[in-house]
């Protein structure tokens, strides 16, 4: 057994492109698994009958998303240099995902979807929007104190997990959504239920995340 | 030539996405794929598995077949799949065409439609794909506007039941023929011909089989009275064809972006096999019998695991524990096992053929977890009539020596409905696996597991029993039903197959060219995904065979006459049709035909294949 002193923790943070926006959290803990597996470093593995590596992902995506931010730490069982880390995870990466930073991280910190604190979101519609009525659907929604959604049988109280909520317009005038939702293990807001809310289907638009927020250490 | 590109479908395709049950399942972009752009090559095959992308995926055949078109700078392989129901109706309701997962073309704009026919109850879901696609059903009705549309797999070792849907079949191993009929297909492309000189030369190709070109006329029972070939160029029967040598093992294996029934690197290591069980379709149509060496076997698994971070091997063969060097084997595969974490799971061991030695290698490759063996049927009479003779001794032996290793669980594969078979010998199945059971509880005590699997005989073409008749329905409930009695309050498990289902399967792997309109009833009248038990319905198959004035009973529960032209002699497996009677007549006598290994009893591949093994010294052949 390698002495714990050996083992790093390395966190990754990556873009999750189209190609696997409809791959779960399951699906893409163990899509990194294989990835690292593929990338012949000295992972550490779990014990037992079927060892599996190490590993933890931030924040679930709901299925259907894209993100620009997303935050995975793994464990080797012995130091490596974060350059050569980064050239075998590059040489091993599956099509739709893609590494924006790597850095060393210490082996005490919390587990990140411990730190998990906010989530950002920019929504687009397949079909143009009118953005005075979308705004006006927008201000009606966060005017309200208390919204009751109720998903898979189950009714809460959305309207605190709202941080912020905005109708943004490019350059060619048309019109999306940008939000910030609560991210915390207990309360998690969800974009999709927010857009029911304010009267979309999911066959309407696309979700990117933007950002991830972890609280400060 | 194509239609111009659909650039609306890929936009239409994404808003239904998010109404369907398991979207990951017709995006593709999957680690491994091969994608190239549309107008860089000359020939577009699409490769099509007519049941779901979670099942279809892992089909080595069409793995193998992909990763060899794709190798090709001249020819893009893509893949499809059956969509599941919610898909389908979404796709109908847009009007939507199924398309391929790689460049998302519909499969109407591919040269070639590749079909994957692995067992006779995937033929709806196949028509379905044709209607879903605007392919014309019948080869017929086609134009040269439309796909050619081939297929091969285990069930065209009788293709006549499909024959009024498919241009052409590739029968047997495809790994070559397929190029022939790429190369084939560029030719007529380059020649300005009509549909039919493709079809002839098509019909010229060994092991290629175009029904078009036949003839089959019948008498007025309904038997067939002749098979003519319409054509100079179409030689009867079809030979299978046959690779001298393995093909080099895959190791680019695709890996799912969404969780599928098997995840792991897959290696054939053996084919064929030698030990002649009469029922069994695989052991008499893929003969001969060849195998990879074991530093083969090593390099290709560790090749496969580097392409896709796999955490679990599997090795495939019909009887792993014939592999002439299988201790070796097993001695590698466990220093692989440690050195990259992964599993290793080693299907189909013979109960005869276990050593000590043997078990105890397995058990240090895969430490607790089940065991599983086969012995078909409950009493040595019977087992001498299928050509399985094990002796209850050895069996008892076996099972011992299983919960003396260490395993706690032992699963029991038994078959009801074998001809000759008595109520006896159904609940001796029983009584075997109650004194198994005893056996366990005394050497593991508590955790002593035995779990019976019984499934349906089914006469299969190209086997010694291709003349014996299904099992009536009602006579496999009383049996079903007797086992069930007999294991009452037992603790052990039983599991069994649905019986309309294995008779739907008798049917169409019987049946012949008057079958086609049947199956394309049973298809208007809703059957989808016959092969899945909470799918499969007998009502629309019944419909169809009364609406199509056929007789199901025809093709299911007659004995066939030894003189009789069965649908399939036209096509050759390899095997004799004189040596698969004499076995027939053999098991009647309940006299038993020895592992071939030993000693040759010409079956008939040698006398057709003899001039390949000679040309492929090094090819593993195992025959004596």
């Amino acid at each position: 057994m390698t002495p714990d002193t050996q083992v790093t923790r390395i966190r990754v943070q990556y873009a999750k492109g189209d190609s696997l926006r409809f791959t779960g959290h399951l699906d893409l803990q163990r899509i990194w698994e294989r990835t690292l597996r593929r990338s012949g470093l000295p992972l550490r593995y779990t014990q037992g009958y079927h060892p599996r590596a190490r590993l933890n992902l931030a924040s679930a995506l709901p299925l259907g998303f894209t993100s620009d931010d997303e935050l995975l730490d793994f464990w080797l069982d012995s130091p490596c240099p974060i350059e050569q880390i980064a050239a075998r995870l590059q040489a091993a990466l599956p099509p739709g995902l893609i590494i924006q930073s790597i850095q060393e991280v210490d082996l005490g910190e919390d587990a990140l979807q411990v730190q998990m604190k906010a989530s950002e979101y920019q929504v687009t519609f397949f079909d143009r929007q009118d953005p005075a009525q979308l705004r006006l659907r927008v201000d009606q929604l966060l005017s309200q104190v208390e919204i009751q959604h109720t998903r898979r049988k189950k009714s809460y109280n959305l309207r605190p997990l709202i941080l912020d909520l905005a109708v943004v317009t490019n350059s060619s005038g048309e019109c999306g959504l940008l939000m910030r939702l609560l991210a915390e293990p207990s309360a998690t807001g969800r974009p999709d239920d927010l857009l029911d809310q304010l009267g979309y289907p999911n066959t309407d638009y696309l979700v990117r995340r933007t950002r991830l927020l972890l609280a400060e250490l | 030539m194509p239609l111009p590109p659909q650039k609306n479908l890929q936009q239409q395709v994404e808003r239904i996405l998010p109404t369907v049950v398991k979207p990951g399942r017709y995006v593709g972009g999957e680690l491994n794929q091969t994608v190239k752009p549309w107008e860089s090559v000359q020939t577009h095959v699409a490769l099509v598995f007519p049941d779901i992308y979670d099942l279809g995926q892992s089909n080595l055949g069409l793995a193998i077949l992909y990763d060899i078109l794709n190798q090709r700078g001249d020819v893009a392989a893509e893949r499809a799949f059956a969509p599941w129901n919610d898909m389908e109706a979404a796709l109908r309701a847009a009007r939507l065409p199924l398309f391929s997962l790689e460049n998302k073309r519909p499969l109407a704009d591919f040269d070639i439609v590749g079909v994957s026919l692995p067992y006779e109850t995937i033929y709806t879901n196949f028509l379905n794909i044709l209607d879903l696609s605007g392919i014309p059903l019948y080869s017929a009705d086609r134009t040269v506007d439309h796909p050619l549309v081939i297929a091969g797999g285990q069930a065209v070792y009788n293709p006549e039941p499909v024959a009024a849907f498919v241009d052409a079949f590739a029968i047997g191993e495809g790994e070559e023929v397929i190029l022939e009929i790429i190369a084939a297909h560029q030719a007529w492309t380059g020649s300005d011909g009509s549909r039919q000189d493709l079809l002839v030369a098509l019909g010229g190709i060994p092991g290629v089989y175009v029904p078009a070109l036949v003839t089959v006329d019948y008498h007025p029972d309904g038997t067939i009275q002749s098979v003519t070939p319409d054509h100079p160029a179409v030689k009867l029967p079809v030979d299978k064809r046959l690779l001298a040598e393995f093909h080099p093992p895959l190791s680019r294996f695709l890996v799912p972006n969404i969780e599928v029934v098997q995840e792991r690197v897959s290696l054939e290591i053996m084919r064929g096999c030698t030990r002649g069980c009469r029922f069994c379709h695989a052991g008499m149509v893929n003969r001969p019998i060849r195998e990879r060496s074991v530093p083969e076997i090593l390099a290709a698994l560790k090749a496969g695991l580097d392409q896709t971070g796999y955490e679990e091997i599997s090795l495939l063969s019909l009887s792993s524990s014939d592999h002439s060097q299988i201790i070796p084997l097993i001695e590698g595969l466990q220093a692989l096992l440690t050195e990259r974490q992964v599993n290793i799971s080693l299907p189909s061991l013979r109960i005869e053929s276990f050593s000590d030695e043997l078990m105890d290698v397995l058990q240090k490759l895969s430490p607790g977890g089940g065991f599983t063996l086969a012995p078909e049927a409950g009493t040595e009479r019977l087992r001498d009539i299928i050509n399985k003779p094990i002796s209850d001794a050895e069996l008892m032996a076996t099972a011992r020596s299983v919960f003396q290793h260490g395993w706690t669980s032992l699963k029991l594969y038994f078959m009801i409905g074998h001809p000759q078979e008595t109520l006896a010998d159904v609940e001796a199945i029983a009584e075997l696996c109650k004194a198994i059971f005893q056996e366990g509880r005394r050497l593991v005590g508590g955790r002593a597991r035995v779990h019976a699997g019984i499934s349906t005989f089914i006469p299969k073409p190209h086997t010694p029993f291709q003349w014996a008749a299904f099992d009536h329905p009602d006579s496999i409930q009383t049996k079903i039903i007797l086992l069930k009695d007999t294991l009452r309050g037992s603790k052990i498990k039983m599991t069994w197959n649905d019986p309309q289902g294995s008779q739907l399967e008798a049917w169409l792997s019987r049946g012949d060219r008057r079958l086609a309109q049947v199956i394309h009833q049973a298809w208007r009248n809703g059957a989808r995904f016959d092969a899945w038990g909470d799918q499969f319905r007998i009502e629309p198959w019944l419909e169809a065979f009364a609406s199509c004035g056929l007789d199901p009973d025809f093709y299911g529960s007659r004995v066939r006459e030894s003189d009789e032209i069965l649908p399939w002699d036209h096509i050759n497996a390899g095997v004799r049709k004189a040596f698969l009677l004499e076995d027939y007549r053999w098991s009647l006598e309940g006299k038993v035909r020895p592992d071939c290994r030993e000693r040759c009893y010409a079956c008939g591949i040698l006398s057709s294949f003899n001039e390949l093994r000679l040309a492929a010294p090094n090819g593993g052949w195992k025959c004596p």
